[in-house]
């Protein structure tokens, strides 16, 4: 099973939103990383076929997905990041309509429904309406809509806004499980969930992929351009003012420890350290302006 | 089947739609239909405490003036005519309410005002029917006939239209027949006519939501990724509108005719409309014109049902499609009367615009050289500009649904 994207291109009239992109994705879970306006959710919109390409084309083992119609749409699962529902739908309701609009067989989304509902730890309000569900449970109702076809593909955008921090962890521990023999493509602000369960990541900059490979591989780019010193938080202005700071923690005495992400070595104190996904995130990003899209 | 079921399930799980049907049943059979039977309507009409000044006897009273109306059954004659107008003035004569308001009076008064306006006395206080003098009541039919003929020439018919009608009226059954009708009359020139407003409100309040509602629900972009796609769900949604429709026209119509048959019965189904508006021209009886009237609703319901869509598919709010679907009613209805004639004809032919009571009416469309009666078009245009309407609802929003 491959997934291509052959110099997949859109523009909004003028504007730029994803710039001649080119990848290819086996099974495995693919992070996608970018500013605000990177084109991420532009690019998943694509190989979601909710978006018709300007020009290029998505192939699902060499065939245009744009032709497979609703052959495709069969394989695939889709999580948007303005998961809509219907208020007054109770969670296995909903589960069931959505199953309908995939075209399972009401016997088996019965099935399928109550058990995605146990995975997601929805069981207990099965019955009760979304309307009354928080954000994150909301958010693991998207989760377990995208899963009811048991898609080959799974396209996720934002999935782990709203949830926190143990209902993330569960979230990586269902797709680390789902993931094998599927494309899982994810996108996310926050840098730790892909560290964490993606095998390979795309970097995305106004439009355009502008590093894909593991994470290891990645953050190879950001070998020898973080630096952790202390500085006395008096300086602390003049340091923010001229270099992209990862991260400030405050000492005693008037003393703060920076990390500092810089190609040049910052300062005669500055001791060079192992980079993550985080500062090479800061490294190509190191304001929120992403571009375009 | 199982996306229909659920998607027609998901119409009638809206708060709106489930108090708008229960409003309709509540407006359209209690009120328009119980209480119109068993108080404001039928009831006997000498209770003054009452704010509608009627008892709430309505099936008895009925059946005292079906009771009443036997001794006159049979051929509409000169004689049988002033015997009926003297028998009124007899009772009316002594001033007990009861004594004559099981008469058929508003009919007779009707006729009598219709066909003999030269006996009216403009200083009476009185309804005609109390004053006239029966005797003078002669001519009965040659009276209609004349009065056709005259209310032709003054409504601008030309000699072809007129010619037109007047052949249609030679197929009406002569003598005419009496049996009591008042309840007929009720149903077909009044009740049914009125359920169409309140259909379409009830209609666009179900319906409007149906494509736009997944932009205000933003489910719009999961739809679009699954399985059976735009173009498949599109057509269950148009299916699933229908259906609604279909079962808030049988709600209203089983009920209204269960009602019907319970408070008055089948008689007096075969006497022609004439009974109901003397000079109507289609030979037809007032079943046969109930029947129209109901397949006028169900026709115009669906035809709206189709235009409702397409609002619904080319706006993206709720409130917006609602507001649109119901200006295409009530905004033509409002501004009807300030158009010329051929104006509000053509404004006559969109869903519940026009009127089924045009069955009693002697108006005419000019179409590719033919000249059509007007209840064929106003039963036949509006379902087809719905049908008219759908490809471009399914397509619209087809198209907005991807971008």
């Amino acid at each position: 099973m491959e997934l291509s994207l052959d110099r997949l291109t859109k523009h909004y009239h003028s504007q730029i939103a994803v710039d001649c992109v080119s990848a290819s994705m086996v099974p495995g879970v693919y992070g996608l990383l970018g500013a605000n306006g990177a084109g991420k959710t532009t690019l998943m919109r694509m190989l979601c076929g909710i978006l018709e390409p300007t020009s290029g084309d998505i192939l699902y083992n060499g065939r245009s997905i744009f032709d497979m119609g609703g052959a495709y749409r069969n394989l695939l699962g889709y999580l948007p990041q303005e998961f809509g529902y219907y208020p007054n739908y109770t969670a296995k309701e909903f589960l069931l309509y959505i199953a309908a609009l995939k075209g399972i067989p009401r016997r088996i989304a019965l099935k399928r429904s109550s058990s995605l509902l146990d995975t997601v730890s929805l069981a207990n309000v099965a019955d009760k309406k979304i309307k009354t569900f928080s954000g994150g449970m909301k958010q693991r109702l998207g989760i377990a809509q995208a899963l009811l076809n048991d898609p080959k593909i799974l396209v996720l955008d934002e999935p782990t806004a709203g949830l926190d921090p143990k209902e993330r962890v569960r979230f990586r521990n269902i797709i680390s499980e789902f993931a094998n023999d599927k494309i899982v493509l994810l996108s996310t602000h926050i840098v730790s969930d892909i560290e964490a369960i993606a095998d390979q990541v795309f970097l995305m900059k106004k439009g355009s992929l502008v590093l894909q490979g593991s994470v290891e591989d990645l953050v190879a780019h950001a070998q020898g351009k973080v630096w952790e010193f202390t500085i006395k938080e008096a300086d602390l202005k003049k340091w923010e003012l001229n270099y992209t700071v990862a991260n400030l923690r405050h000492l005693d005495r008037g003393l703060a420890t920076l990390r500092i992400i810089s190609d040049q070595c910052p300062s005669s104190e500055a001791v060079s350290c192992e980079p993550g996904l985080e500062d090479l995130y800061l490294l190509y990003f190191p304001t929120e302006e992403g571009g375009q899209g | 089947m199982e996306l229909l079921r659920l998607e027609h399930k998901k119409i009638w799980h809206r708060k709106s739609v489930l108090i708008g049907v229960l409003l309709c049943f509540l407006y359209v059979i209690i009120f328009g239909n119980l209480f119109s039977y068993q108080w404001f309507t039928f009831g006997s009409v000498d209770d003054f405490t009452s704010s509608f000044g009627n008892r709430f006897d309505g099936y008895s009273n009925i059946r005292k003036k079906q009771e009443y109306a036997k001794q006159w059954e049979g051929d509409l004659t000169d004689e049988k005519l002033q015997a009926m107008v003297r028998n009124y003035q007899e009772r009316a004569g002594s001033n007990d309410i009861s004594e004559y308001e099981m008469t058929d009076w508003k009919a007779l008064n009707s006729w009598i005002q219709t066909l003999w306006p030269e006996l009216e006395e403009g200083d009476q206080p009185y309804i005609m029917l109390s004053y006239v003098d029966p005797s003078r009541l002669t001519g009965f039919e040659q009276r209609r006939e004349k009065a056709l003929e005259n209310f032709l020439d003054m409504n601008g018919q030309t000699e072809k239209e007129k010619e037109y009608f007047l052949n249609m009226n030679a197929k009406v059954a002569t003598p005419l027949q009496y049996r009591w009708t008042e309840g007929w009359t009720f149903i077909t020139a009044d009740f049914v006519s009125q359920c169409g407003v309140v259909l379409a409100i009830f209609l666009a309040i179900g319906i409007a939501p149906m494509f736009c509602g997944e932009w205000h629900d933003h489910t719009k972009s999961l739809i679009a990724t699954t399985k059976n796609g735009r173009k498949k769900i599109a057509g269950v949604k148009v299916m699933a509108a229908f259906l609604f429709a279909l079962e808030l026209f049988g709600i209203i119509t089983a009920s209204s005719v269960f009602l019907q048959i319970v408070f008055l019965g089948p008689e007096g189904w075969d006497m022609p409309i004439q009974c109901i508006k003397i000079l109507a021209a289609a030979p037809w009886n007032v079943l046969q014109a109930e029947i129209y009237e109901y397949v006028y609703l169900l026709l115009a319901a669906l035809g709206y049902t189709g235009i409702v869509l397409l609002c619904s598919a080319l706006t993206r709010s709720n409130y917006v499609s609602l507001l649109i679907s119901l200006g295409i009613v009530f905004v033509p209805m409002a501004v009807s009367q300030f158009l010329p004639l051929w104006g509000q004809k053509l404004l006559d032919l969109i869903p519940f615009v026009g009127n089924s009571t045009d069955i009693f009416r002697t108006n005419m469309y000019h179409l590719f050289g033919l000249r059509i009666w007007s209840p064929y078009l106003l039963i036949t245009v509006p379902i087809s500009l719905g049908v008219i309407s759908l490809p471009f609802a399914v397509h619209f929003w087809a198209k907005r649904a991807k971008i």
